[in-house]
This record gives C-alpha cells, sequence and structure tokens, in this order.
C-alpha cells in the first residue's frame, strides 16, 4: 500500500498469551485500553475507526470489545478475517484510514480465546469444503511436508529443526506474556511427542488465547497526544496466496517471497538492514524457509544463517525477540497484532527482561493466513516500522 | 384454520464416493483420476476449476491423468482432524501432466522418501454421517 501520508504507531498493548479463562472479547478490551492509555487517549471520540481480527469467536466481535469502551457509535467498528493473518490485517486496515487522510486516528486489534471452544488433541484445519481437508489436510501436515522436503533437498535434521525452539524459547524466556519461553535442550525438543513427522510438539506454536492492539495516527495526532516515542510505518503490505495445481518450491513460500519483495521496495529498507523480525513461526521449518524467503540469507544457507548466530542476539537480525509464536503460542486472529505490539516495546526499549541491545531502529512482521490449497497459505500481511524520535 | 400435515422427512443419505467429477473407478479396470483442459487456452487442472482460473474459459475436455507419479513430499500424521483414526499419512504427489495431487498415501508410517514412485489407489478416505467409509482416490507405492 502506498502510503499518502506520514502514519505513526502512538501506543500499542498485549495481554499474557495462554489459556485463559475469560473470553475474546475481555482480552481483547484489556489489550486495546492498555494501546489507549499507551497513546494518551483521553475520549472515545479521539477513535476515528477501529478493526478487529479474529477468527473463531463468532460474529461481531469488534463491537463485542469496543462496546464496553464506549467506543461504539459513530465510529465505525469492522471485523476483520483472514485466519492467523487477521490481526495484521486489522492493523493494516487501521493504518489504510490514517494514510488516506479518513481519519486522524484508528485502531487495528487481534483477539481470541481458543481454548474456551475447543477439544485439545486435534490440528487445526483448513474449511471443509477444501479439497485438501477432505482428504485429511491439516495445517501441521501442510507444514511437515515443508520440512520433509527441506530436509531431503539440504540433509538438514530434525536436531538442526530444534535449534530454532531452543533459540526462539530462550528469547522468550524472560518474557511475562509468553508461557512457553525458557531453557530446553535439543533432546528435550526432539523426544516431545511427534505431531507430524519430522515436527515434534515442542517445534509447534501452541493453542492458546491472547489480544494485541495497536493505535495508528497522523502526525499532527502525535504532538497533539504528546508521544515521546512515535514509531513510524514504513511499509504495510497485504496479499493473496497465488493459485495453481502445478507443482512449486515448498522449500520456498512463493506469497511470502512476494509481500517482502514488496515491503522491502515499499519501505526503502532492505533485509540487511531489519535489526529484529517476528515472523509466522507456528512450526520451527517455517521460520528457517523465511529467512531465505525474506533474503536475509540466500536459498538453502537458512540453515547456517541459524548455527552461526546470525539470527540471535549480536547477530544480523534478531529473529523472535519476543519469543515468536514458539513461546507465546499462537491464537490465530491475535498473533499479527501482537507481534506488531512487542515490536514496538523492543524499539522503545521497554521489554524488561528481553530487550534486545543496542536497542533496536528498525523493526518488521510477517503473518501469512490460512491453509487453501492450491495455495501456500491463503493471506500475507507484513510490515515495517521504525523508531522517529 | 387447515392442519399442517407433518410428513417425516427421509433423511438423504450422505456420499459414500468423492468424486465423480475427479475419480473414476471403471469395472475390470485400474481407477484413473479426471484432469480437465480448458478449450479456450489448453490449461490443465485438477480439480476443475469452473470457469478456467486462467482464461475463464467454461468449456473443458476431460483427460484422463496418469496413474503414477512422483511423491514430492509426505507426512505421518499423528495429530490429525477430529475423527479421523491417526497415524494417517499425506503426500503431494506430482503428475507427470505437470500437476500436483495433495492425497492420503495408503501403506506404513516411517516407509515413505521424497522422490519415490508412487501410482494411484482407492481407499476410504473418512467416515460419512451416516458412519460408512467415503471412498476416494489414494496413493501406494508403485
Ligand atoms: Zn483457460
Amino acid at each position: 500500500m502506498k502510503l499518502q501520508r506520514d502514519v505513526y504507531i502512538a501506543g500499542v498493548g498485549e495481554t499474557v498469551f495462554g489459556k485463559h479463562k475469560i473470553d475474546y472479547d475481555e482480552l481483547g478490551r484489556n489489550a486495546a485500553f492498555q494501546a489507549i492509555k499507551a497513546s494518551n487517549i483521553d475520549s472515545p471520540g479521539m477513535i476515528g475507526s477501529a478493526y478487529v481480527g479474529n477468527a473463531h469467536n463468532g460474529i461481531v466481535t469488534g463491537q463485542t470489545i469496543f462496546k464496553d469502551l464506549g467506543v461504539c457509535g459513530t465510529t465505525p467498528i469492522i471485523n476483520v478475517e483472514s485466519a492467523c493473518s487477521a490481526g495484521a490485517m486489522a492493523v493494516h486496515l487501521a493504518i489504510k484510514d490514517v494514510a488516506y487522510g479518513l481519519t486522524e486516528l484508528s485502531m487495528g486489534v487481534g483477539a481470541e480465546n481458543h481454548t474456551l471452544r475447543r477439544k485439545s488433541g486435534t490440528a487445526f484445519m483448513p474449511a471443509m469444503n477444501d479439497i485438501e481437508t477432505v482428504h485429511g489436510g491439516v495445517m501441521t501436515g501442510k507444514y511437515a511436508m515443508r520440512a520433509t522436503r527441506y530436509m531431503y533437498e539440504t540433509g538438514a535434521t530434525i536436531e538442526d529443526l530444534a535449534l530454532i525452539t531452543q533459540k526462539s524459547r530462550r528469547h522468550g524466556k524472560n518474557n511475562p506474556h509468553a508461557p512457553f519461553g525458557g531453557d530446553y535442550t535439543i533432546q528435550e525438543i526432539i523426544d516431545s511427542r511427534m505431531i507430524a513427522y519430522p515436527l515434534t510438539l515442542h517445534q509447534c506454536c501452541g493453542i492458546v488465547d491472547g489480544a494485541g492492539a495497536v493505535v495508528v495516527c497522523s502526525k499532527e495526532m502525535v504532538k497533539k497526544l504528546g508521544i515521546e516515542k512515535p514509531v513510524k510505518v514504513r511499509g504495510s503490505v497485504v496479499t493473496s496466496g497465488p493459485y495453481h495445481n502445478r507443482p512449486r518450491d515448498i522449500t520456498g513460500d512463493d506469497i511470502t517471497e512476494m509481500t517482502s519483495e514488496m515491503l522491502y521496495e515499499e519501505s526503502g529498507i532492505g533485509p540487511k538492514d531489519v535489526d529484529i523480525l517476528e515472523l509466522h513461526d507456528a512450526f520451527t521449518i517455517a521460520e528457517l524457509l523465511y529467512y531465505e524467503c525474506m533474503q536475509l540469507c540466500g536459498k538453502g544457507e537458512g540453515l547456517k544463517f541459524l548455527r552461526d548466530g546470525q539470527a540471535t542476539y549480536g547477530g544480523q537480525c534478531v529473529v523472535s525477540p519476543r519469543g515468536g509464536m514458539l513461546s507465546y503460542g499462537h491464537p490465530i486472529g491475535a498473533s499479527g497484532a501482537a507481534q506488531i505490539a512487542a515490536n514496538v516495546k523492543q524499539l522503545r526499549g521497554e521489554c524488561n527482561g528481553y530487550q534486545v541491545e543496542p536497542i533496536p531502529k528498525v523493526a518488521m512482521s510477517h503473518v501469512t493466513g490460512g491453509g487453501l490449497s492450491g495455495t501456500e497459505h491463503a493471506a500475507c500481511t507484513m510490515h515495517m516500522i521504525t523508531a522517529d524520535w | 384454520m387447515a392442519e399442517k400435515k407433518k410428513v417425516k422427512k427421509e433423511k438423504e443419505p450422505d456420499i459414500t464416493f468423492y468424486h465423480p467429477d475427479l475419480l473414476a473407478v471403471p469395472e475390470n479396470e485400474p481407477p484413473y483420476l479426471k484432469g480437465y483442459k480448458c478449450k479456450k487456452c489448453g490449461q490443465l487442472d485438477f480439480p476443475k476449476v469452473t470457469p478456467c482460473a486462467n482464461c475463464w474459459g467454461e468449456e473443458f475436455e476431460m483427460v484422463p491423468l496418469s496413474r503414477k507419479g512422483t511423491l514430492y513430499s509426505f507426512s505421518d500424521l499423528y495429530i490429525g482432524q477430529p475423527g479421523l483414526e491417526t497415524p494417517y499419512i499425506c503426500g503431494y504427489i506430482d503428475l507427470p501432466e505437470n500437476v500436483r495431487i495433495f492425497a492420503m498415501l495408503k501403506g506404513e508410517v516411517n516407509t515413505f522418501k521424497c522422490n519415490e514412485e508412487v501410482e494411484l489407489t482407492t481407499g476410504p478416505i473418512r467416515m460419512n454421517t451416516d458412519g460408512l467409509p467415503i471412498t476416494s482416490y489414494m496413493f501406494q507405492k508403485a
């Protein structure tokens, strides 16, 4: 999306992730109110529009979240669904409103509660009208096949994949929002229960609940609100999965390659200039492939990039500084917004105990969305943001 | 007011075969998958996409697809969809017609390898709402 004027992030919020007894609306409201307070917003009337990402919790989710904050009324609240991309897409739409002068201030929220409704012990799957789903397709299987092929082509092992979990959960160890953060041995990771060969339990994101919220606004509004550390939106891109039923290289990811390329072009920031990155690490293999897809390193060099420490503290780009989905778990509609919230906090140096040093200046985020036969993913949403003070 | 007659509607039986437009199982002959070639632009697709996603053509010629293909990748699934017995195996099969098929694989876990030859077969992919198996295409080692 070409931004017609400068757009800034004023404030963000995120809940603790994990199994919650409170529903998505209260989670969403908590994150939204945090973001509102962090943005010094003092009346509901200042919010020009709000977008709410959710996947599984039913209808009028956004209005349910915002009515108790007094934001309903003349404010348009629009609900956004694109599976795992929903939360980031909600932020994208808020940015669009400000970028095109429709509003001075808008909000993007992602909220989801899976565990109140869902039986454990089964895997997420696309809708039953999809031909792959009818034939037993599940998201874990789709990623596992990418891992199988990657291992076949590169000689990588399960132990190599486990390095991703080890690295990201170490990042998330002191992050109070990330329930799965901590120190794991490679043995523990590969000995955990097999989910979809070669992906073991600790290589898969947990199914949890949570919410994230982002307030975006114009430059004038940044001044009016007295935001000391405005974060500038440098690029926001949404794409849809290219469809075909011909053989494709699943050790790549056509939609992520396309979207990141567009984001680099739009933001004028190249892959080597990204300091921190939250990506769609729903499964270990995904992160490894995305290093290459996003051109952090060359094709076939993902494993070397990881082993050389380029994806952790002191490396070229700290990947999953909050701990990633592997530490947070992945409430489908929430993750995209929560990633952006976490990146903003890193840029502002607010991550006590898990702050990347030196304090990063450039942050990128990436969520794909949905399995759909004939595509790698149904959607992809990416954001580039920078410190601007 | 006329009394409304309550007729108990017979429940229509659920499908036991998936799907005559995609799979043919002739008697005394091996099964085959049905590809669809767009009469306007020539693109061959499986499954049938109407209209043609390439040119929006609406007329197709049915082309039987090769029974043998290459297993591009696979996974042994230990946690699957609700209602499906585990483990089961799924894979991507590339056919010589430049089409990729997602299918369940018939065979044992820990036995498949990338790039090995597999062939079309049929088998139950799930139970229908009447508790009967639904037959569809599957692949097994050639
Ligand atoms: Zn055509």
